[in-house]
């Protein structure tokens, strides 16, 4: 899995050491249950494991900071998030704002045009998403791009996400349950395909 | 290792003579009787009822997840059955359950020989009978959080009745609360605070817990009962109301709400595994300090249920994710103490063949099984990336309150009926209750975290036909079928073997073949 900043392999990481810990809880639980050999821990044992824990708490908290600001790092560049903003020549290739109601998405591109159901962009660009809802709390995710964001009605929340290099369709859909059509409430990444001529939207 | 008053402090001893109080009752001590073994027998079998009612509900609409597409529930049934799964599983079934048992085991764990202040404790019980009933009535489609202003748009002309219902739940967990902290806090002073029975320590961390957090559920029930009136506007922001303000109140309940019945079923762990295994538990005051530090803890991580929203950023997101890493400190504490008592030495025969002492180490297990993958949900980076509002969510919540907590419910119930029985339930129906449960829970669970790794969102009633998503959707069906058909066993033992199971008399669960049997032998109930 790939992320907006095109780093593979931090999601996995964490997944190992959650399995790595588990499985040593579940050796020490079968080993206290069925192993004949008694072992009656000293007490100074359990300060290296709170000392084990505690480096834990230290690399999921830095490596989940340091991702987590290089993400935002880009979205507090000066300007990027103002009126006007002329994408292409900065951070990001492309911005589409995205009204969320109950229960689709509107994608509005830089040309003001609007898509019920579709946001249009071009393999490997970086594309920020201007996100905001009028009635209810809304969610917002591309499993894609692996980012996702809950917005509430009246604020504006920004996103990117890097669109994957394969052409295709990519779900978007709502995370968070705004209603009785919340499980219909999904939209396409559509990535073209710079190479077909017969492009509907004119793209490439 | 163990000192003079550990057997004391543990409650390693028998407590109760068995005997048939159950067949005692007649309709007026069931409804109204004081005594604290009819207060938690109700208790514990109307938390029955209730968990067969939200578990009809989840099979209902685990049927229509089996396949993508609507096939027997539209949206809005399916979106009631969910609100009220959940409602009727937390506040009905889980929290009142594992609270029974806790009523029933105090009075002679911690000495105080009667229920203190029991006039709350039903109370508590009835006022939660009026949320249910209310429940059923008004049927919200809103989920159990119940987000306004989603929630003030749905449901039908009904739905206030369950704001009022929110309200009626906070006002019954708070007067249990009350019950538990005053036993708690009397039993302290009684026997001093290093001598309190580790049950003690659950009641008085529970009580706090309790306390502390639903006055503010109280006050969002009355504030959206208002807002759906219209005479406030303070959650509605298109009438001038901000959305933040209710999830920062609500969150304050929700987040010490999942640890609600957590604590006693950490307590009961601490009070039958010295029971079981005829020995103190390894550390006493290791157990102090988590129950100390995890009451701490839930009442300041809770924004990290709302983490992906912008009001949640800079210090305050850091110091979230921090402090919510840091609550895996204090329950493997628990977990490290549970396994190094069960080391400690030889795990008595009676013990293996005992179906509570099964549920016990299932419990444990789900507890690291569901605790683990609490590093991945913590962290800003994976949490905005594949963990919010996923089914890794539920996997998780699900492996806490189904494989800890409701295997506790059930640990602690079998442990207790020869108690209020006078018989034995069936072993073989409980060792098959057990196994269906155990692979139930854990092929859902972990079909649960493959979804929620696979973005699969919450609250849906159908879903795109992709292979990721309908394969374990389908087992999850399955699991969930297995986990009922051992619901039903388990309600089949329980009423067959009141009449029908061997009577008991003495210590039902007297230590044989321990490593030093002698030593080990339980001291006679005075």
């Amino acid at each position: 899995m790939e992320n907006a900043l095109g780093q593979v392999g931090y999601q996995s990481t964490m997944i190992i050491i959650v399995f790595v810990v588990l499985g040593l809880g579940i050796a020490a639980l079968f080993a206290a249950l069925f192993l004949p050999t008694r072992w009656r821990l000293p007490y100074s044992m359990e300060f290296l494991f709170v000392g084990l824990l505690l480096v834990m708490v230290w690399y999921g908290d830095l490596r989940s900071t340091e991702i987590f600001e290089a993400y935002q790092a880009p979205l507090n560049e000066e300007g990027v998030l103002e009126v006007g903003y002329e994408p292409g020549d900065g951070e990001f290739d492309r911005v589409i704002r995205v009204l969320a109601f109950q229960w689709g998405f509107a994608f509005i591109n830089e040309e003001d045009e609007i898509s019920r159901n579709a946001a249009i962009v071009e393999p490997g660009e970086r594309v920020l998403f201007g996100l905001f809802a009028n009635d209810v709390i809304h969610g917002f995710n591309i499993p894609a791009a692996g980012i996702t964001a809950e917005f509430e009605p009246g604020a504006e929340r920004n996103v990117w996400i890097r669109a994957p290099e394969e052409p295709g369709r990519y779900l978007i859909q709502c995370l968070n349950y705004c209603g009785v059509g919340h499980s219909q409430m999904k939209a396409w990444l559509v990535v073209l395909d710079p190479n077909a001529e017969d492009n509907e939207e004119g793209g490439a | 290792m163990a000192s003079a008053h550990d057997a004391e402090r543990m409650g390693a001893t028998p407590h109760w003579e068995p005997e048939d109080i159950i067949g005692k009752m007649t309709l007026s001590t069931l409804l109204f009787s004081n005594d604290y073994r009819h207060i938690a027998i109700k208790g514990m079998l109307t938390s029955v009822v209730m968990l067969g009612l939200g578990g009809l509900m989840a099979v209902l609409f685990r049927t229509e997840l089996a396949y993508p597409g609507i096939q027997i529930l539209d949206a809005r049934p399916y979106m009631s059955l969910m609100t009220l799964h959940g409602m009727f599983m937390v506040f009905g079934f889980i929290i009142p359950f594992v609270v029974s048992i806790m009523y029933y085991m105090m009075p002679k764990i911690l000495g105080t020989e009667q229920l203190l202040w029991a006039r709350g404790a039903q109370w508590s019980y009835w006022l939660l009978i009026l949320a249910a009933v209310l429940l059923i009535i008004s049927r919200p489609d809103f989920t159990w959080t119940f987000y306004p202003p989603m929630s003030l748009r749905v449901g039908g002309s009904l739905v206030w009745m369950g704001y009022i219902a929110v309200l009626l739940v906070a006002i019954s967990e708070f007067l249990a609360g009350a019950v538990l902290l005053k036993n708690g806090m009397a039993a302290a002073k009684r026997i001093g605070y290093s001598k309190l029975p580790l049950m003690g320590w659950g009641a008085i961390s529970e009580g706090i817990l309790l306390i502390g957090s639903t006055p503010i559920l109280g006050l969002v029930g009355i504030v959206m009962y208002t807002d759906w009136l219209e005479v406030t506007a303070l959650f509605d922001p298109s009438r001038g109301g901000d959305v933040m303000t209710f999830m920062f109140m609500f969150w304050f309940y929700g987040h010490p709400a999942v640890y609600l019945p957590l604590m006693p079923a950490v307590a009961i762990v601490y009070t039958l595994l010295p029971r079981f295994l005829g020995r103190p538990i390894w550390s006493y005051w290791s157990a102090v300090s988590a129950f100390a530090i995890l009451t701490v803890l839930a009442f300041i991580v809770y924004p990290h249920h709302f983490q992906p929203a912008e009001n949640v950023s800079g210090p305050l997101q850091r110091a979230v994710q921090i402090l919510t890493l840091a609550i895996f400190i204090p329950s493997t504490l628990h977990v490290f103490n549970w396994i190094a008592t069960l080391w400690s030495d030889k795990i008595p025969d009676s013990a293996r063949r005992a179906v509570p002492f099964k549920f016990i180490i299932a419990s444990i297990f789900f507890l690291m099984y569901g605790g683990v993958t609490a590093y991945v949900n913590a962290q800003i980076a994976t949490d905005s990336d594949f963990v919010h509002n996923t089914y890794f969510v539920p996997a998780h919540f699900h492996a806490m309150f189904v494989g800890f907590m409701a295997n506790m419910a059930m640990a602690g119930i079998y442990y207790l009926y020869p108690y209020f029985t006078g018989r034995m339930y069936n072993q073989g129906l409980g060792n098959t209750h057990f196994w269906f449960w155990q692979i139930g829970i854990f092929t859902k669970v972990t079909m649960m975290y493959l979804l929620g790794f696979n973005y699969f969102p919450r609250w849906v009633v159908d879903y795109l036909d992709l292979p990721q998503w309908s394969i374990p959707q389908l087992i999850l069906t399955g699991a969930a079928y297995l986990i009922g058909l051992g619901f039903i066993l388990f309600v089949y033992n329980i009423m067959r073997s009141a009449n029908r199971g061997v009577t008991v008399s003495g210590d039902p669960w007297a230590i044989e073949g321990g490593h030093d049997a002698d030593a080990a032998k339980p001291v006679p109930a005075e």
